[in-house]
């Protein structure tokens, strides 16, 4: 993964329980690496413009620093956005971030 | 010329793949089938689990048909194919259409009679039953909710065997059709990728094959043989035929059954170790309705689609499974084989009718899940109302959008079309590829349209037919 793409997965992470959050962030790694290269550049290149939109942001003060809650706002309007390939982004990071986190844990729980 | 050679190689382990190579093996052919996944005991993942998603799926599960909206689909990629990771339904292709394709396409040999004869023998072989007894609850709320509205419904048959206790077994390709054939003579080859077909004149001689040892080893192989069947489903087959300068009709008119869904809340625990049986055909063939696989991250993706908090919903999962609207698109897509990359581009276009059609999907599914006494509605749309009442179900009309929807497929099918007419198909009415007399698709590549239901069966049987015609041909 990718700096910004592993922020994007540690945010959306909502356990705090390490071993879940270390499981569920090798469980995103190895599916971005196992898709269709063509989708994976694309990918790829969404993840270096988003990032360097929001370091952007960060330098000029507009997005608190460091700050989870602030990037997940960030997401979530990108989710609901006219441009479809932001959106399927931030779908696609939630939906392997959501499934592989409570498989983890209900592996756990069992 | 190779490092193997074969009388029939069989290129793919699924539904077509496998039966193929039973079919010939038991023929007395000399039958080696290559498969680009692993070979997994059967018995060794949990179904639906995300380790099953890992090991048996391609690109864990994530690949997508770029359009807008894309839409996600999965496929397996394994011994044995999708038949390992699918819910195992089984409904014959039905006879309307049938006919219908037969006119359009101009295949012969492809009457709803011939078709049921093949049918009769697949369901023998792998043992298609009804679960006996009463049927789960997540099923039987299929069957209440349609029932209390008036509408058809129907529970489908599965290719599953049941011990006397009851218990099923999922009679996968794995379990049934490849065993069969390797008792025949056959050999499996896994971990093997056909990175391109060798053509000689109007003859395929042999594939170029790239395999994986499981200690990390890759070795390049030559594999000889006197015909070839591809049957690596209606993406990879297209791909390899077009990696290999083989175009004509190949890829273009993907057809699929694009799929929006709905969490549904219950007052009471619903299950969640398999899937449904039940299917609604009120709608048939235009829309199905029915239920998907359910573990507890199923339902918090599920959930998660609306963009509202689902905390509160998500502690209750036990109550809650996922059903599903399908619909027969209009709209069609593209398979293409880029030059130096393993994956190729897969495309498809909804029209508008396609969105309205999935529109009335959701809202009828919706009405059917309060009818079988859901209490709450998380559809698959994002920023999409959250219902518990019929009268705010209308707001969805409007909520299925381009850019709202999640979409999702299962079924691929039409990339290869089957039939005389030369201007409208890639092989003829038995999958022979024109202009290659020793080169066959069977899988569901064949298949000329969306069948509105699953594909399984229809591609079960054909692969059955086109074996008998390849045999009979004493080729």
């Amino acid at each position: 993964m990718l700096w910004f793409e592993r922020e994007v997965v540690g945010s959306l992470i909502a356990s705090p329980d390490q071993s879940v959050r270390s499981s569920v962030e090798s469980f995103v790694d190895g599916s971005l690496r196992d898709m269709p290269e063509h989708l994976r550049a694309g990918v790829i290149g969404e993840t270096v413009l988003l990032g360097t939109y929001v370091a952007a942001l960060r330098a000029t003060g507009r997005l608190p620093s460091g700050d989870g809650e602030a990037l997940l706002h960030q997401l979530d309007s990108w989710e609901t956005s006219r441009i479809g390939v932001l959106r399927t982004y931030v779908r696609m990071m939630k939906s392997l971030v959501v499934f592989a986190e409570n498989e983890y844990a209900s592996e756990d729980a069992a | 010329m190779g490092d193997l050679t074969t009388d029939v190689l069989v290129i793919g382990s699924g539904a077509g793949g496998a039966i193929t190579a039973a079919a010939l093996a038991t023929h007395g052919r000399s039958v080696t089938v290559v498969e680009e996944g692993p070979w997994i005991d059967a018995d060794a993942m949990e179904p639906f689990s995300l380790e099953e998603m890992v090991a048996k799926y391609r690109h864990h599960g994530l690949a997508a048909a770029l359009g807008n909206p894309a839409v996600a689909y999965a496929e397996g990629r394994c011994v044995g194919g999708s038949t390992e990771i699918n819910s195992g339904l089984y409904h014959r292709l039905p006879d309307h259409l049938a006919t219908e394709w037969q006119q359009i396409y101009g295949i012969d040999e492809f009457t709803p009679a011939a078709l049921a004869g093949y049918a009769d023998r697949v369901e023998a072989d792998l043992s298609v039953s009804r679960v006996p007894g009463a049927p789960p609850a997540s099923s039987a709320v299929l069957e209440r909710g349609a029932t209390k509205l008036g509408w058809r419904n129907v529970e489908f048959a599965r290719v599953f065997r049941y011990d006397a206790d009851g218990r099923g077994t999922k009679q996968t390709m794995s379990r049934t059709m490849l065993p069969r054939a390797v008792a025949a003579g056959a050999t499996i080859v896994p971990d093997c990728r056909v990175q391109r077909l060798i053509r000689r004149g109007d003859r395929i001689v042999g594939v170029r094959c790239r395999r994986t040892h499981p200690g990390g080893g890759v070795e390049q192989l030559t594999i000889a043989a006197d015909h070839v069947f591809v049957c690596g489903g209606a993406v990879h087959t297209p791909a390899l035929l077009q990696r290999s300068g083989i175009r004509h009709n190949v890829g273009n008119g993907l057809k699929m059954h694009p799929t929006i869904k709905i969490a549904a809340r219950f007052p009471h625990p619903v299950d969640h170790g398999d899937v449904p049986m039940h299917r609604v055909t009120e709608f048939s063939p235009f829309v199905a309705i029915g239920g998907s696989a359910s573990r507890k991250g199923h339902i918090a993706m599920a959930l998660s689609d609306t963009g509202a908090p689902f905390d509160d919903a998500l502690a209750d999962w036990e109550n809650i499974s996922t059903y599903y609207a399908a619909i027969r698109s209009e709209g069609s897509g593209r398979v293409l084989a880029l030059p130096g990359l393993r994956s190729p581009l897969v495309t498809y276009a909804l029209t508008e009718a396609d969105l309205s059609r999935l529109a009335r999907g959701l809202v009828h599914l919706g009405e059917m899940l309060l009818a079988a006494g859901a209490t709450e509605l998380h559809p698959s749309v994002v920023g999409g109302r959250i219902v518990r009442r019929l009268d705010e179900l209308g707001s969805w009309w409007d909520q299925v959008t381009r850019a709202r929807a999640n979409l999702m497929t299962v079924h691929l099918t039409s990339t290869v079309r089957m039939g005389e007419n030369r201007a409208r198909t890639g092989a003829d009415s038995f999958g022979r590829v024109w202009g290659y007399r020793n080169l066959r698709v069977n899988d569901g590549s064949l298949i000329p349209d969306a069948p509105g239901v699953n594909p399984q069966a229809a591609i079960m049987a054909i692969a059955t037919r086109n074996c008998d015609q390849f045999l009979a041909d004493g080729r």
